[in-house]
């Protein structure tokens, strides 16, 4: 596991913060009564908070101004130029169901591995997906032109006795994504529930204290309760591990049961799954970073896990950048001209610049994490982190719009520029990203307390014969704020 | 009547839990601030019986799933020359999407059922400290036993014991 192995260079034997041992994972963390406090101390609002939310707020407003101006005025003014009717609002479609990849990455998948390293981040990026997908779904919705009709999608009885076309793609992208989002949200709220109860036993405010009493359901921290919860944790986990691997091959198919050059392919499925994998790897790191930092959580979430995590980026970049080279070797080998011209076009003709900056940010930047120095540099990588966002968005750019306006015919062959329609939209969807985050983690744990407190040693009368580090009164070792890097 | 007790120490609530059940006494609740092998094993409780919600749950939901797609297919046939009107591989998508949705709901559910949640009240047998870093044990026995329950969860150094009614 990630977390216990010893970094390069640490040979002395002595006590070194974020050194985890096999019993010490948190070696800042003393007692579960630190947990509550460290991690509930992190709710007070913050002059910051408040301006951040501002920002957010006011991009959100802008976006859902414009919206309203498309509504009014048609999708005419979204840029889109025939052939090209996918632009801006599908590629950030699928850039956001991305992003949201990696909460359940993080929540599910390693929760069935045991890596202990997703224990204090996870929670961060479970919310992560959650608001990703609301604002993923709300692309599809701005797309069609009239939202109001978004519902005819739905399987429902009607006296028109129509129902929707289950060997389209496009139903099975509203199955998943509203599956998808389903799921992560009761993953989320289920797994908040404890922490919720924690919140409430030390709420003052009555008010407050009302709210969280509803919300955690009566919780009381019963050993049934746990068993049950365990259980439930376990198979919902069981149950979201095939669905993020199912939702991007979804949303995949969107392209791959197209016949255009560079979609019809088999290799999408696995190659999206990476893909969104990677962006929302990157996007716990936009996260994560500042809110370690800034609500002085830097013994939670600590050097090792964002060197495990960084682990994983790398990996998932190595796989899309597999996937990005394989596409190139299967346009070669297929002797298909279509393709052949079309992948030349895609990084020689009217897109090189956007084809650069995906392969730049996707494949080369990253790189930098085999270097163990850049992996346990928190600044790095947030810097890193902003580039991979960015590639991945420009990643859907290149699959979409290239495709679109290079089709088989010169005379199909047209431009595509976004409006300030599209870009402003998009600026709008950050800002509802963020809105609902920044509202999140002053709300509720950012860090889940109940199993964080599970790698917390318990107070023992007598120790353990085999945790001979921890004394009886379950002292650990004491943490050091100077370590290089720790603090960055 | 009830009595609650709240532990400071791990190894010393599994000690009261095992002592209590030596002394066969059943009805016993024990309170973690986060799950622990040792109490589970102290206790020694039956399997959770959430996994037949998710089994019949995700059952249900493929189902549900294929059927829909398959009704819906011949009762509003899109006739294409040499294709099938109702065709398992993509309908296998809207199968497992809705198996997982209506498996994932209804492990919620068994949860929820077999964990009596949610709760009206709390107040009986429970103390906020157990959800901060306090172990706790609530016992419901007769009043004639109430003495030897008491005096048992004190040996074994509980911080705070109180009578419930």
């Amino acid at each position: 596991m990630a977390t216990v192995a010893r970094p390069r260079g640490a040979t002395d034997l002595s006590p070194r913060p974020n050194v985890a041992s096999a019993n010490q994972q948190l070696p800042g963390v003393a007692d579960y009564e630190q947990v509550d406090r460290d991690i509930g101390g992190s709710l007070t609002p913050t002059a910051g908070w408040f301006g951040a939310l501002a920002v957010a707020i006011a991009l959100f407003l802008w976006g859902a101004g414009t919206w309203t101006y498309q509504i009014y005025w048609g999708l005419g003014n979204a840029g889109y130029n025939p052939p090209v009717m996918w632009g801006v609002y599908i590629i950030s479609f699928v850039f956001w169901v991305g992003i949201g990849h990696a909460g359940t990455l993080i929540s599910a998948i390693l929760y069935l591995f045991r890596a202990g390293f997703r224990t204090t981040i996870y929670r961060c990026a479970e919310a992560m997906t959650v608001f990703a997908v609301m604002t993923a779904g709300l692309f599809p919705i701005i797309h069609i032109g009239r939202p109001w009709k978004f519902f005819w999608l739905i399987p429902y009885p009607n006296w028109r006795l129509i129902w929707p076309n289950f060997k389209s793609p496009l139903v099975w992208d509203v199955f998943a994504i509203s599956t998808y989002l389903t799921v992560s949200a009761t993953f989320l709220y289920v797994g908040l529930v404890p922490d919720i109860a924690v919140l409430r036993d030390r709420a003052t405010n009555p008010v407050r204290k009302r709210i969280l009493a509803v919300m955690s359901l009566g919780w009381r921290n019963s050993e049934k309760e746990w068993r049950h919860f365990a259980r439930m944790y376990l198979f919902l986990a069981a149950f979201s591990t095939p669905l993020v691997l199912s939702v991007h091959s979804v949303v995949s198919f969107d392209f791959a049961m197209a016949i255009n050059p560079g979609w019809h392919t088999t290799i999408f499925p696995p190659y999206f799954v990476a893909g969104a994998i990677f962006s929302g790897i990157g996007m716990v790191f936009t996260i994560i970073i500042p809110i370690r930092k800034f609500f002085r959580l830097q013994h939670y979430v600590t050097i090792n896990h964002l060197d495990a995590a960084a682990k994983l980026c790398l990996f998932t970049s190595l796989v899309v950048g597999c996937a990005y080279l394989v596409e190139f070797w299967v346009a070669w080998y297929s002797a298909n001209q279509f393709e052949q011209k079309y992948f030349w076009n895609r990084v020689f003709g009217e897109w090189w610049w956007a084809a650069w900056i995906m392969l730049t940010c996707n494949m080369v930047f990253p790189l930098s994490l085999f270097s163990q120095r850049l992996r346990r540099n928190p600044g790095w990588l947030f810097i890193l982190s902003i580039f991979i966002n960015l590639g991945m968005w420009f990643e859907r750019f290149v699959i979409i719009v290239p495709t679109l306006s290079h089709e088989f015919e010169p005379w199909q062959w047209a431009h595509y520029a976004p409006s300030w329609v599209d870009i402003s939209i998009l600026i709008g969807s950050f800002g509802w990203f963020f809105m609902w985050f920044l509202l999140f983690i002053k709300q509720l744990p950012v860090i889940a307390i109940a199993e964080v407190k599970e790698i917390v040693p318990p107070r023992l009368r007598s120790p353990h014969p085999h945790e001979d580090a921890i004394d009886v009164t379950g002292r650990h070792q004491a943490y050091e704020p100077d370590t290089p890097g720790e603090f960055d | 009547m009830g009595i609650v007790a709240a532990f400071r120490e791990l190894d010393a609530t599994v000690d009261a839990i095992e002592d209590l059940k030596r002394q066969k006494i059943s009805d016993v609740t024990v309170y973690t601030p986060t799950p622990r092998h040792e109490i589970e094993e102290a206790v020694s409780p039956p399997t959770s019986p959430v996994r037949r919600f998710t089994l019949i749950g995700g059952f249900c939901g493929a189902c549900f799933g294929y059927w829909i797609a398959v009704w819906t297919s011949d009762y509003w046939p899109l006739v294409v020359g040499g294709k099938a009107i109702a065709t398992w591989i993509p309908f296998t998508i809207i199968g497992f999407e809705l198996m997982v949705l209506i498996g994932a709901l209804a492990t919620v559910a068994g949860m929820f059922i077999n964990s009596r949640i949610p709760k009206i009240t709390m107040t009986v047998g429970f103390d906020p400290r157990f959800t901060h870093g306090h172990y706790g044990i609530w016992v419901q026995e007769a009043p004639e036993r109430a003495r030897i329950v008491e005096e048992t969860l004190r040996r074994h150094g509980a911080e705070d014991v109180r009578h419930e009614d």
